[in-house]
């Protein structure tokens, strides 16, 4: 599959209008669909920032929308929605995702809808993927709009669904029914030290992130990093050709066999905050390969390959760091290109998740223009990298095939980060 | 060859300043996108304290250089004559007394003093970089400042707030029009108030006319810095702009995770029990304020309301121990005049903030009273170009 760039904007052109010819409103009116609202979980961090506002550009900023109805999944004893719907009287709990969109009338009645299937109790399946209801929540969002006759657009977060055809069936319905639609994860638009763009017109050869976290969870925000960066290519993406997975054994003989390019650790690993000293009594010391193996009990690797050739490395290095770290060779360049994509983690450290502010304002600006703040096509594509992943992991580590992620798109020209 | 560096600290334990530090010129430090290996060397060490955790001698045995016992065999390596080509002054942790004002009386002048003997006697000055203020003292601060004009040999010293990464990246116009500036901090004073108040002076002294000094300081604490702040005397506007920037609001925050504006809501009183306001009254007409809020929150943040621009407001970013990465950006700074020769920013920041912090903590025990400070008629110029971690 390839979207050409006139068709993306004729795409969004043509949502545009549909936006329009329903009169946008000056402050648009919207629903939440989420699995839980619990202290910490991904609703908490987007309800709150909807409903109390947050801080933004030297100001406590409300977002110039109400959140109005809000249907929550699973209501457990740590349930906050209640207490944020009791302080706040105008957004009103449905007991059902077709009454949070219609305000518990017969209709749409909302004029954009937010999806977030993140945390909750949701079983796994024999792969490891967590099945949260992204799809079947999306789905009876879509059911609302046909029975409506009038589509508004819609976020959700992180990544599209654990099971790829979803995912596609999502998109594709978005597309065919012309609504914009966005989506992902905070690392593309959270802070970065330093404050650093992909230069312009840079070819990359080789992209790296290490990262940290589980497979079929932090995998995504490890894959969103690099995605965001190598997005910005000259000839911009055109999709991935195979995903191969690594772990354990596997990957620390890949990584001696330098499956991976050296330098691009170094140049990661020299973003890190987080890093793990390797040596008693030392604070912040280069480790060594052999204490690598020491620290990092369940190494991941995805190594993947796009159709132009550009390489990508995806690692999960529990134990020795607690940051998304982006690297990257590029043409020309003697020293690798990098960053870190910057989470203020409310670990103890900090007390807010404030990288859900950046992805809070990108919705924002979707709600109030009808355009999508960057393609959704990047998270198709992670989407479907994550699930390769997974299935490389399934398959023994096999190298898998990814001819369904021919997915082709041009990134936004603007950054999108956030740097004000 | 490479450099060689005497090192001169109080303490040599785990996280404390002399460890990370000292040790970026060890290990390595991560700089630009790399592990980067200073080509110098540390050579001797003089440490004054040797509690249980000690890692002198150890680290003096991996690395291969001596403790010496006196400052004076440090700098000359155990023989008759300077051996090093830069000293590194760490005088922070450790057990020292306070004084009536609160201050540690850390011997950073002192040791200094030791080494322009040394210089003196030797005929030979080496580039010096002091970690933190000067002195708690501005008088024997500004000792340290002349003599090494006096002699000719580089100062470089101060806090990391000024050389972190900043959230977001901003920098202040060189020569722009500051109307009000507010910087909000927490920590106990004498430590954590030297930081906020250096993070504030390094944003401000880019101003239009650059710093020609401080006319009068005062420090005001409890219900009186709410009173001040509804009298307009600090501004909530500020405030607000600055706490946008925050990671950290406690309180509501802390209990459900909620967002807050804590400026409007009513809780700031009840979080912060023991505010201090330093008010710093600029020759030029400037006028400051550093709000030291333990309780309400736990990062570094500035604001300014500039001419031409609006409000600009950023965090200094701490990132998180046991890396503390910004002290690798201040062992950057304090590299590149060990290799050049000069100071990347002027050592007369450090003195004058030196200066607020004493004259503050005077005004404290005078009763809060305003001071006149002539003394703080300390003039520079900021390098045009940016010092803070950003490539």
């Amino acid at each position: 599959m390839a979207i050409s760039r006139r068709e993306f904007i004729a795409g969004t052109a043509a949502a545009h209008l549909a936006i329009h010819g329903q009169n946008r409103p000056e402050r648009p009116k919207l629903a939440a669909v989420v699995t839980t609202d619990n202290r910490m979980s991904h609703a908490q961090h987007i309800v709150d920032r909807f409903v109390d506002g947050y801080g933004w550009n030297s100001a406590h900023h409300h977002p110039p929308m109400d959140l109005v109805g809000l249907y929550v999944n699973q209501v457990g004893s740590d349930d906050l929605s209640r207490e944020r719907a009791a302080r706040h009287p105008s957004m009103k709990i449905y007991p059902t995702i077709a009454e949070a969109l219609s305000l518990g009338g017969s209709k749409l009645a909302v004029d954009g809808v937010v999806i977030v299937g993140e945390h909750g109790h949701y079983p796994r399946n024999e792969k490891g993927q967590t099945k949260y209801p992204r799809y079947e929540f999306f789905q009876q969002v879509v059911k609302v709009f046909r029975d409506s006759g009038r589509s508004v657009p819609v976020f959700n977060d992180k990544h599209l669904s654990w099971n790829w055809d979803w995912a596609k069936e999502m998109y594709d319905t978005a597309q065919t029914m012309g609504f914009p639609f966005m989506a992902g994860s905070s690392l593309p638009v959270t802070w970065r030290t330093p404050s650093l763009e992909m230069p312009a017109g840079a070819r990359v050869r080789e992209a790296m992130c290490i990262g940290w976290g589980g497979v079929d969870s932090y995998d995504f925000h490890a894959l969103e990093t690099i995605q965001c960066m190598v997005e910005r290519r000259p000839g911009g993406e055109r999709g991935v050709k195979w995903v191969q997975a690594y772990r354990g054994e596997n990957f620390w003989k890949a990584y001696k066999d330098g499956v991976w390019p050296q330098d691009l650790v170094e140049a990661s690993l020299s973003r890190s905050h987080t890093l793990t000293p390797a040596r008693p009594g030392f604070n912040d010391i280069f480790p060594s390969i052999d204490d690598m193996r020491r620290l990092v009990k369940d190494p991941v690797a995805y190594r993947y390959e796009h159709v132009d050739g550009v390489k990508c490395t995806m690692l999960l290095m529990n134990g020795l760091v607690k940051d998304f770290n982006f690297a990257a060779s590029l043409e020309g360049w003697s020293e690798p290109f990098s960053t870190q994509m910057y989470l203020p983690m409310p670990d103890g450290r900090t007390t807010l998740a404030n990288f859900f502010s950046p992805l809070v304002n990108g919705m924002e600006q979707m709600f109030l223009t009808g355009k999508p703040t960057y393609p959704v096509e990047r998270t198709l594509l992670t989407t479907g990298l994550t699930a390769a992943g997974v299935e490389s992991l399934y398959r023994k580590q096999a190298r898998y095939d990814t001819p369904h992620l021919a997915i082709a798109y041009q990134a936004t020209k603007d950054s999108t980060f956030w740097r004000t | 060859m490479p450099k060689r560096i005497a090192v001169i600290t109080t303490v040599y334990r785990y996280l404390t300043h002399a460890q990370h530090e000292a040790d970026r010129f060890m290990v390595g430090y991560p700089h630009k996108g790399r592990w980067h290996r200073p080509d110098m060397k540390i050579v001797s060490l003089y440490v004054d304290q040797k509690p249980e955790g000690d890692l002198s001698e150890a680290r003096a045995r991996e690395f291969e250089f001596r403790v010496y016992p006196s400052i004076g065999e440090t700098l000359r390596c155990g023989g008759d004559k300077l051996a090093v080509d830069a000293v590194l002054i760490i005088g922070e942790h450790g057990q020292y007394p306070r004084n009536e004002k609160g201050q540690i009386l850390y011997p950073r002048y002192e040791w200094f003093k030791q080494c322009v003997n040394v210089f003196e006697k030797d005929g030979r000055a080496v580039p010096v970089f002091n970690d933190k203020n000067l002195s708690y003292s501005f008088e024997k601060a500004k000792w340290m400042v002349d003599s090494s004009k006096r002699v000719g040999f580089p100062v470089l010293a101060g806090s990391s707030l000024p050389v972190t990464w900043r959230l977001p990246d901003i920098e202040l116009p060189f020569d722009c029009e500051i109307e009000d500036a507010l910087m909000v901090g927490v920590g106990e004073s004498d430590a954590m108030d030297y930081h906020a108040l250096e993070a504030m002076q390094c944003m401000v002294e880019r101003r239009k006319g650059g710093e020609t000094g401080v006319k009068a300081v005062q420090l005001i604490e409890g219900d009186a810095v709410w009173k001040a702040g509804d009298e307009g005397r600090w501004s909530k506007e500020l405030l607000t702009a600055a706490l946008s920037r925050s990671d950290t609001p406690l309180g509501l925050t802390v209990t459900d995770g909620r967002t807050q504006d804590l400026v409007h809501n009513g809780e700031l009183p009840k979080l912060a029990k023991k505010p201090w306001a330093y008010f710093i009254e600029y020759r030029d007409g400037l006028r400051a304020t550093l709000l030291m809020l333990d309780g309400a929150l736990q990062d570094f943040n500035f604001a300014a309301r500039v001419k031409g621009l609006g409000l600009q407001s950023t965090q200094f970013l701490l990132t998180p121990e046991p890396n503390v990465t910004y002290s690798a950006c201040l062992m950057s700074k304090a590299e590149e005049m060990f290799a050049t020769g000069r100071a990347p920013y002027p050592v007369e920041r450090t003195l004058i903030v030196s200066g607020i912090l004493e004259s503050c903590l005077t005004s404290r025990v005078q009763g809060h009273k305003r001071l006149e400070t002539p003394e703080l008629t300390v003039g520079y110029r900021a390098p045009r170009e940016s010092q803070h971690c950003r490539a």
